[in-house]
């Protein structure tokens, strides 16, 4: 019984991580906190529905389409909106992303409308009996891939010169840019790389929940991962994803699954108050 | 220069008059416009004036609307004293809520207080009991001095006076000690607590009176829809005030009702594009933030409405 609940919520840890990697890498990347990732997730999924209904491909090259067109959404974002207001208030660069957000799912339900539509798994639903415990291998994939990209970022952060060149953009852009990092190219691709991200992210995790306009409030969830982890921090996104997961079925299991959602929110907000550097996060002096 | 008093006179003439002039469902337009610009007051105080940005003002308005049916349904309390006392409690939440703003601010208070309005949503929905869960729950009529107020061109008699009053209350306090603290709060919260201020108590009471706005405009609106659906009390509705407040303009209260207006008009002249307003709405709020965060009071009345004063003393964004 523990294990079959562990397994499953694991599943949906992984779904919280691949988004909270979203936000951590725009965080980490740019500097911003982008509150309508979630909506670009779900636009995303919508965006191969798109490929598939209004175009007429087939599922894959419906895929492309969506990867393409969500780098340039990325590009637009970038371009359009985060540039102009790099100087703006912090506030104006929150309600700005949280406008962006909400473009994308009114645009959403405006076009597609406000049904949710069906969205095929990339792998078998039919559950495999491992050790006694069942796994599906469809959620397994979402599992797989959450590592896989934070495998990938941690090499292009950790391991290549343009990672270091990202985050020193990030910390100091004067002093990146004296040392010859052009930044602005740096930001966009940083938008680039989480739209498309955001685009993966929402292939996967459609099917599972239902791709309806509304699918982006999973964001909130996706934001308790990222704070979990510390918000700075690929593996802390990560952790902090399968943790939230596991905390959520236990609490759903064991104390009541109607107060599920209510326990992971008031984690989100004991976690900012107590321990706003997240459990793996270092501890950020912030100077007055 | 036209004398106060004539000002005065006019706008009380104008309030009698309009009732006999317009249609139900124009005065129905009419103080739906006056209660959601009390919501926005709200925002106004707590995110124009004190610079802290809050996501919370649906659920202080769901509170509002919930507290004062469910003290009305269950307890037999008539609505204009429930919905007073509602927003007297609310507004204890949202000073509570306030004590946040000691260890956060920014994003993690975006965060925190969107938290905040998912928890009570959830709460309202799964309080079946007493709120009707997820179906709702009627809201019973207002009734005062033996009237029962069902219609709008009724309750126009509530809702506007309410509105201009607690309008005023906030113009006077802008100008005063409090406001001024709120202010210095907003343009730098280090040099205000060098000079003295209290920096929390000050900003929590911003949020205190973001919650009793919200409260009272939540009571009002849910006498004025008479059904109450949790539905309605979510984050997207937060994001949709912060765009009423955004659009209107944060730093006046006038901006409040400019917004309101616009959000609560603007679906009658887009008839034929109903299923696009959402979307017209995201882009409204969009545009705005980018080209024009200071939002329409601050286009040409500026000087008028008490915007030049605020930007004067140090930019907003």
């Amino acid at each position: 019984m523990l294990a079959q609940v562990l397994v499953s919520s694991v599943t949906a840890g992984a779904v919280y991580a691949l988004i909270a990697l979203g936000f951590v890498l725009i965080q980490k990347g740019t500097g911003v906190v982008h509150f309508g990732y979630g909506d670009q997730v779900t636009f995303g999924g919508y965006l191969v529905l798109i490929g598939q209904v209004v175009i007429g491909l087939s599922f894959w090259p419906a895929v492309f389409f969506a990867v393409l067109l969500s780098a340039l959404l990325g590009a637009i974002i970038y371009g359009a909106f985060m540039w102009p207001l790099r100087n703006a208030s912090l506030l104006a660069r929150i309600i700005a992303s949280l406008a962006l957000g909400t473009v994308l799912r009114e645009f959403v339900r405006a076009y597609m409308g406000p049904n949710a539509w069906p969205f095929p798994f990339l792998l078998s639903q039919t559950a495999v009996s491992v050790a006694g415990v069942l796994v599906v291998p469809a959620n397994l994939a979402i599992v797989v891939v959450s590592f896989a990209v934070l495998g990938l970022l941690f090499l292009l952060f950790e391991k290549t010169i343009y990672g270091k060149a990202i985050l020193a953009a990030c910390d100091n852009q004067i002093g990146a840019s004296i040392v010859g990092v052009r930044v602005s190219t740096v930001f966009l691709a940083i938008w680039i790389l989480a739209s498309v991200l955001a685009t993966i992210a929402g292939i996967l995790v459609a099917p599972l929940l239902t791709l309806s306009p509304d699918m982006g409030l999973i964001g909130i969830k996706g934001f308790t991962a990222a704070i979990l982890g510390g918000f700075n921090s690929l593996l802390g996104a990560v952790l902090g994803g399968i943790t939230l997961g596991i905390l959520e079925g236990l609490a759903g299991t064991y104390i009541s699954s109607a107060l599920k959602d209510m326990i992971s929110y008031s984690i989100l907000i004991a976690v900012i108050l107590v321990r706003p550097q997240g459990l793996l996060g270092g501890l950020m002096i912030r100077k007055v | 220069m036209i004398p106060r008093v004539a000002i005065c006179i006019a706008a009380v003439a104008t309030f009698f008059v309009t009732p006999h002039v317009l249609a139900e469902y124009h005065m129905f337009q009419i103080c739906l416009i006056a209660a959601t610009a009390l919501v926005v007051l709200g925002l106004v105080v707590v995110t124009g004036l004190a610079g802290q940005i809050s996501l919370a003002q649906s659920a202080f308005v769901g509170l509002g609307g919930y507290g004062s049916a469910i003290l009305a349904t269950s307890w037999g309390m008539p609505l204009w004293a429930s919905i007073p006392l509602t927003a007297f409690l609310v507004s204890l939440a949202g000073f509570v809520l306030g004590q946040l703003t000691l260890r956060i601010s920014g994003h993690y208070l975006a965060l925190a207080t969107m938290a905040f309005a998912a928890i009570v949503q959830l709460g309202l929905i799964h309080s079946d009991q007493i709120t009707g869960g997820a179906a709702g729950m009627p809201v019973p009529p207002f009734r005062i001095f033996g009237l029962t107020l069902t219609t709008g061109s009724r309750l126009y008699y509530v809702i506007l006076p309410i509105t201009a009053l607690l309008f005023l209350i906030v113009w006077n306090v802008m100008q005063s000690r409090f406001g001024r603290a709120l202010s210095a709060i907003r343009q730098s919260e280090t040099a205000a607590e060098a000079m003295g201020l209290d920096v929390l108590r000050y900003k929590a009471m911003a949020f205190a009176a973001s919650g009793f706005f919200g409260a009272i405009g939540g009571g009002l609106l849910a006498s004025l829809s008479t059904y109450l659906d949790p539905a309605q009390f979510g984050i997207t509705q937060s994001v949709y005030f912060v765009a009423v407040a955004v659009v209107g303009g944060m730093s006046s209260p006038f901006g409040a009702i400019i917004g309101s207006a616009i959000f609560i008009l603007l679906p009658d002249l887009l008839q034929s594009f109903q299923s696009y307003l959402g979307l017209v709405f995201a882009l409204l709020l969009l545009g705005f933030i980018v080209l024009r965060p200071n939002g329409l009071a601050s286009v040409g009345l500026s000087r008028y409405l008490g915007v030049a004063s605020l930007r004067t003393a140090g930019g907003w964004w």
